[in-house]
């Protein structure tokens, strides 16, 4: 059975025109994604059941006493986190949601290391921006700064930028001015019309320096800025101004180098510079097909994006105080829920330190280096393939995944509204004992 | 449940402060009941309020919030009974929406403006919002597929497009902002006037706004089109408010309404030339209205402090960032529209955003018909909903509007005619601009009213009508407003004395229009051609799931249908 | 003056938000009242004497004659001396973040360190750390235009990044070094740093800032003339230009 235009559970392309072939409940083979979503849609060995420590190993449990161990690990903590989130559909997020509200924890997703830094720089600036379609249709000149596509979101190039052809931009590639700002050569500045390399850390005055060009304040720049000449710069100002609709990615090589937010802050303001020359988008490239999605579903239930609070009952946001990294910096978390994320591998490794010292419910179709240090362990179904949910793209357009193949192993969903059945009973049995 | 010797306001049916007992019964209006008896004597009851035209959900709504931590954090209210917790004041949590509107007895919400293709996030959060009974608008006005059949004259093709949308959408009706601008601000320019044609398309405003009020009364939608005229916000604008007012007039409404409703008409009434020499032109736009039957509108209330201004009319978000050195978010939509975001302040000692206050308070009370009028703030553009008690104490006491002028600045009543007016409105006519009106003109003939078979919807405030002196004792009649002693929604005391005490899943209304078949394969030979060239979806990915609308109320309408009721 | 000494009992694991530690909400309650205050450790509402010892003498009185001294390691102990406005606050440790938030009036001293966002939404008062200060000192919450509205900070150690952002008034003043961008989006205020820091006044529109150390300057900044201010000579600058900012900075001349 061929099922069409399924969605790519991978990145934030969230590429929605992939071929599956399902035989015999099977993924057999997959079209038009790229080799990271076909191996994703394609699925590999994954944990079969539940399972406890005991005595420092991992023992077969089912999955409803994982519930009640996951359940008594976070009724037990002071501040527990409750972390992942964006490789899982909206509808597993918003049971998230209520139930660290229910246990008082601090809720966070992967942007924590990855575009934090941009929603904090969409708090000083706004986010002027677009959908996918309207670059697709109109860009003829488009930036990447700090980031990676050919590498990191490879179809991104064909469907929506560098490749794309629309309306507006019947010949594609040919009349489009493709330029990249890096610390390197990279394989998406080989398809670059202009490479422009920066000395690393220099990004925010490296931007400051543009927007004074284009402000036509370029004599009080000095000759060099970033390890990049005035000249140059100059003829970077002119290409930008000569757009008649300019698009602008970045990812993590802007957000996480030195200055972080503030880059994004001043790429926000560059943008809206341009938007009194000419016509001017910004985007960032959001890894995780569904980071977008906890950002989104985390704003309507609480008013913020990510990093909140929820210990006092009322939600309250201070990245720097209230992220991930932030709590187990300084050691002030207790327990940890991981969900559709693997912390282990991308955390600073003294980070990782302090959250192997406090006991891990992980909640994974795949075993990762997080399984090593996890007391719980549940295997999900895998979401956008044996289980339906929603998720939004990089522009922040939701659209729905679909479900290939059934599966016995329960969604992220269910999971989680087991281990809320567990907290809620737990805690009336402590009530009725006249306890906390 | 009886609702026990209230001072019932039902405009609609005739009813203007009589003391009369409501029954309810498995959720609506009955002649008599059984059950569980509410004291409402000597108080003022009223049906539940309907508000036809707020943002409370969607892209924009969520863009206020992510962008704004700062109003987020304000009106923060921790978990609490049956409560999730409310955060925002000008872009509050979906929580607090469904809260606070209940608290102010209001049980009908639809929200303004939403795209086809992002209609999945509007429902996603309007299936979080407690409470209410919704819908949602949809955005026709920059639409590629729209901006064609117009320019061929294709107003069968155009109406089938229309129903496909507000299916693809589960949207409502239709929603026009600022038609042609919207496109022409995929490349960073605007449209000037109703006359001036849309870059690459070839249509003029004009014809769009005239071709889709044709398309809706050939689908017999049972609300008109809702109307943001060009030219928003810029002063001198009245005239294309006049104009364009003018240009409906030979539309034939389908049903018994108005051809055309206009949203926030205080932004459309500007005189002068100038931020300097800016002026009130209610009293034109009001004298229009009282001489022509085609049109209503909502007033789009000022009020001072703070707000988040959002809107499809992205060049004008885009103009107020610059005038006011904000923040801005701007966002614009493949084929279909375009949106702007931007946090305002409204300062009374600031000539301009006094003359605006004025504005929207002379066009209410210079219209000499409360059923063309309902009263608005468009939620949070000129200041949140949870104002709307303020809004409701001035049109209702004089010696409140002479007070709040006395604040302003000195220059104020050269600009406008608003101390002159000595009018008062009655809690019969604010019972129209709140309840009977939005219900009739948004087309819904189970809401606004308590006739036999209306929804169970009710609001009680702790106010006697015929002893409160509206005019001396505004405060009295603010606070009361403020927080219901009852707000019942469906039969079910939801709120009592400002505590959420039920919060049940309300109804999404929409719209399932049939348009022929011959027009619809003609269509879909365009929607094709658009998905496989330019959309960045798939056309099978593209509509809004069943799933995403849990509790639909579904309106059939279209070629075809069965007549719809009339609403009274 | 009413002194009361207040020390932990145990080390502290999970840190503790004691807006309650303040001489306003101290000084019209009884001892016995202030020991029955609440405190939160992360999801636990506990009594302040379940963790600290409270000692002193009674009330009430007004805030201006209250005197609390915080004895020991308050390192993780948050929001101390929130919106005082009256009054002294000692600390012979360190303190946790926020401490002196929102703070109109009174002292705030503190022998050690004092972690992230001292003295935040600050307006009026003064607040002393012998020790270091952490990032955001003086500085505003997300989102918001004006942080620092009044009051003076003095950080006779370092102070880490982003020090005085979205300053509106006030003065802050650091001995040693500041991180990076201090003084940014400021519009008024002015930031004294003894050392030196990375790219100072980033978009400020007024105020001034004096470097004393070294300090990378932006691109959007004119070099204007040489000034001598207090004997020492500084180079002048105009900016931040991007912004069309009419603020000051001034670094040490030859230094930079």
């Amino acid at each position: 059975m061929m099922v069409e235009d399924a969605i790519c559970s991978f990145c934030g392309c969230l590429c929605d025109d992939i071929n599956v072939e399902v035989e015999e409940n099977n993924v057999k083979r997959v079209r038009h994604a790229c080799r990271l979503g076909s191996s994703k849609i394609m699925g590999h060995e994954r944990i079969r059941s539940p399972m406890v420590r005991k005595d420092g190993e991992l023992k077969e449990v089912s999955y409803q006493q994982a519930y009640e161990r996951a359940a008594e690990i976070l009724l037990a903590a002071s501040k527990p986190l409750l972390y992942g989130w964006a490789s899982t559909v909206c509808e597993a997020q918003k049971k998230g949601i209520l139930l660290a509200e229910e246990v008082g924890g601090v809720l966070d997703s992967t942007a924590t290391v990855c575009h934090g830094p941009s929603v904090i720089g969409i708090e000083e600036k706004g986010l002027p921006g677009a959908t996918l379609g309207q670059v697709k249709n109109r860009a003829d000149t488009i930036v990447f700064w700090g980031c990676n596509p050919a590498e990191a979101h490879p179809r991104h190039s064909l469907r929506y930028s560098s490749n794309a052809c629309g309306r507006f931009t019947p010949e594609g590639r040919s009349a489009k001015r493709i330029i990249v700002v890096d610390v390197r050569e990279t394989r998406t500045s080989k398809n670059a019309d202009k490479q422009v390399i920066i000395q690393p850390g220099t990004d925010y005055e490296v931007i400051s320096a543009l927007r004074m060009l284009v402000a036509g304040k370029g004599d009080v720049v000095p000759d060099e800025v970033g390890g990049v000449a005035k000249k140059e710069l100059a003829s970077l100002a002119q290409m930008l101004l000569a757009a008649k609709f300019g698009a602008v990615f970045f990812g993590l090589g802007i957000t996480h180098s030195r200055g972080r937010y503030k880059n994004i802050d001043n790429a926000l303001s560059l943008v809206a510079d341009l938007n009194s020359h000419t016509k001017f988008v910004i985007m960032p490239m959001r890894g995780h097909y569904n980071v977008g999605g906890i950002g989104q579903v985390l704003a309507w239930s609480s008013g913020y994006p990510m990093s909140v609070d929820f210990t006092r009952q009322a939600p309250y946001f201070n990245p720097g105080e209230t992220a991930a990294c932030d709590l187990l910096a300084k050691a002030d978390t207790d327990a940890a829920l991981i969900i559709a994320a693997d912390p282990a591998s991308n955390f600073p490794r003294k980070i990782v330190e302090e959250l192997a010292k406090m006991p891990i419910i992980q909640i994974d179709p795949y075993e990762n280096p997080t399984t090593l240090l996890a007391d719980v362990v549940i295997p999900s179904a895998i979401a956008g393939v044996e289980a339906e949910g929603t998720a939004y793209r990089m522009d922040g357009l939701a659209l729905r995944m679909r479900k290939l193949v059934n599966s016995s192993y329960p969604s992220d969903e269910e999971i989680l509204d087991g281990i809320l059945e567990c907290v809620r009973s737990l805690r009336s049995a402590m009530r009725m004992q006249g306890g906390a | 449940m009886i609702i026990r010797g209230g001072i019932v306001y039902d405009p609609a049916n005739g009813i203007f402060g009589e003391e009369m007992d409501i029954c309810i019964d498995g959720g609506r209006i009955v002649e008599d009941a059984k059950g569980e008896v509410i004291d409402a004597r000597g108080l003022l009851v009223m049906p539940g309020g309907v508000d036809a035209h707020t943002h409370i959900a969607g892209k924009k709504m969520n863009t206020g919030r992510i962008m704004r931590p700062d109003d987020s954090r304000l009106g923060t209210e921790p978990r609490s009974g049956v409560c999730r917790p409310s955060t925002g004041y000008t872009v509050p949590n979906c929580y607090a929406m469904g809260y606070r509107y209940a608290r102010m007895g209001y049980t009908t919400a639809f929200e303004a403006a939403t795209p086809i293709i992002e209609a999945r996030h509007t429902h996603e959060e309007l299936e979080e919002i407690p409470i209410l009974d919704k819908g949602a608008l949809t955005l026709f006005g920059n639409n590629w597929e729209v901006m064609e059949c117009v320019h061929d004259k294709d107003i069968a093709k155009l109406a089938a497009y229309v129903a496909w949308g507000l299916r693809a959408a589960r949207g409502y009706g239709i929603k026009i902002v600022n038609p042609g601008g919207g496109e022409a601000w995929g490349f960073g320019s605007n449209v000037k006037g109703l006359y001036d044609p849309v870059p690459n398309f070839d249509v003029t405003p004009a014809e769009i706004i005239h071709a889709l009020a044709e398309a809706n009364e050939m689908l017999r939608l049972p609300h008109s089109i809702h109307l943001h005229f060009n030219n928003l916000g810029k002063p001198g604008n009245y005239t294309t408010a006049l104009e364009t007012l003018e240009a409906l007039k030979d539309i034939k409404p389908s049903r018994m309404r108005q051809a055309v409703h206009v949203t926030h008409m205080q932004f459309s009434a500007y005189g002068g030339t100038s931020w300097r020499d800016f002026e009130s032109k209610a009293s034109v736009i009001a004298d229009y209205l009282n001489r022509h039957d085609h049109a209503t509108m909502d007033m789009g209330q000022l009020l001072f402090g703070a707000a988040t201004t959002m809107t499809a009319d992205a060049p004008l978000e885009y103009g107020n960032a610059r005038l006011t050195h904000n923040k801005w978010s701007n966002h614009d939509i493949e084929l279909e529209e375009s949106s702007g975001v931007v946090p305002m302040v409204y300062l009374r000692k600031m000539l301009v955003n006094a003359v605006q206050w004025a504005i929207g308070l002379e066009l209410a009370l210079l219209t000499e018909d409360p059923w063309k009028v309902l009263m608005t703030t468009d939620s949070p553009n000129g200041s949140p909903f949870v104002n709307y008690p303020e809004v409701i104490a001035l049109l209702m006491s004089k010696p409140k509007r002479d007070s709040e002028m006395a604040t302003l600045h000195a220059e104020l009543s050269k600009r406008t005619s608003l101390g002159g007016i000595e009018r008062e409105m009655d809690w019969s006519e604010i019972a129209i601009m709140t309840r009977a009106a939005p219900a009739r003109i948004l087309g819904l003939e189970d809401k606004g009213h308590l006739g036999l078979g209306a929804d169970g919807d009710v609001s009680i405030y702790n106010l006697s009508p015929e002893e409160v002196d509206a005019s001396k004792e505004h405060a009295t009649v603010k606070k009361a407003l403020a927080t219901a002693k009852y707000t019942i929604k469906s039969g079910i005391v939801v709120c009592k004395d400002g505590e959420i005490i039920a919060t049940p899943r309300g109804k999404t209304y929409w719209v399932d229009a049939a348009a022929l078949q011959a027009d619809m394969d003609r269509l879909m030979v365009d929607l094709r051609d658009k998905f496989e060239r330019y959309y960045s979806v798939q056309m099978s990915n593209y509509a809004v799931q069943d799933v995403y609308v849990t509790n639909p109320k579904v309106i059939k309408a279209g070629l075809g249908a069965e007549p719809l009721k009339e609403v009274a | 003056m009413r002194n009361i000494v207040i020390a932990p009992l145990a080390p502290i694991r999970i840190s503790v938000e004691a807006e309650i530690l303040s001489p306003d909400i101290f000084a019209p309650l009884s001892l016995e009242q202030i020991c029955g205050l609440d405190v939160w450790q992360g999801n636990r509402k506990r009594r302040i004497s379940d963790l600290f010892r409270v000692v002193g003498d009674e009330g009430p009185v007004k805030p201006e004659e209250t005197a609390l001294r915080l004895e020991g390691d308050f390192s993780r102990v948050k929001r101390i001396a929130e919106g005082m406005t009256a009054g002294t606050v000692d600390v012979t440790g360190s303190v946790g973040m926020h401490a002196g938030n929102n703070m109109k009036g009174g002292r705030l001293r503190i022998l050690g360190n004092a972690d992230d966002w001292l003295g935040r939404e600050m307006r009026g008062g003064s607040i002393i750390v012998e020790g270091n200060a952490g990032n955001y000192a003086g500085a505003g919450y997300r989102g918001e235009r004006c942080g620092m509205r009044g009051g003076e900070i003095e950080i006779r150690g370092n102070a880490g990044a982003y020090l005085g952002e979205h300053l509106c008034g006030g003065n802050i003043r650091v001995a040693g070094n500041a991180g990076d961008f201090p003084g940014a989006a400021n519009q008024g205020g002015t930031i004294f740093i003894g050392g030196s820091c990375h790219l100072p006044g980033a978009e400020m529109t007024k105020g001034a800032i004096i470097v004393n150390g070294k300090a990378k300057v932006l691109p959007g900044y004119q070099k204007l003339e040489i000034v001598t201010i207090g004997g020492e000579k500084y180079q002048k600058y105009a900016g931040d230009l991007v912004e069309n900012g009419k603020g000051e900075l001034f670094i040490q001349a030859g230094s930079s």
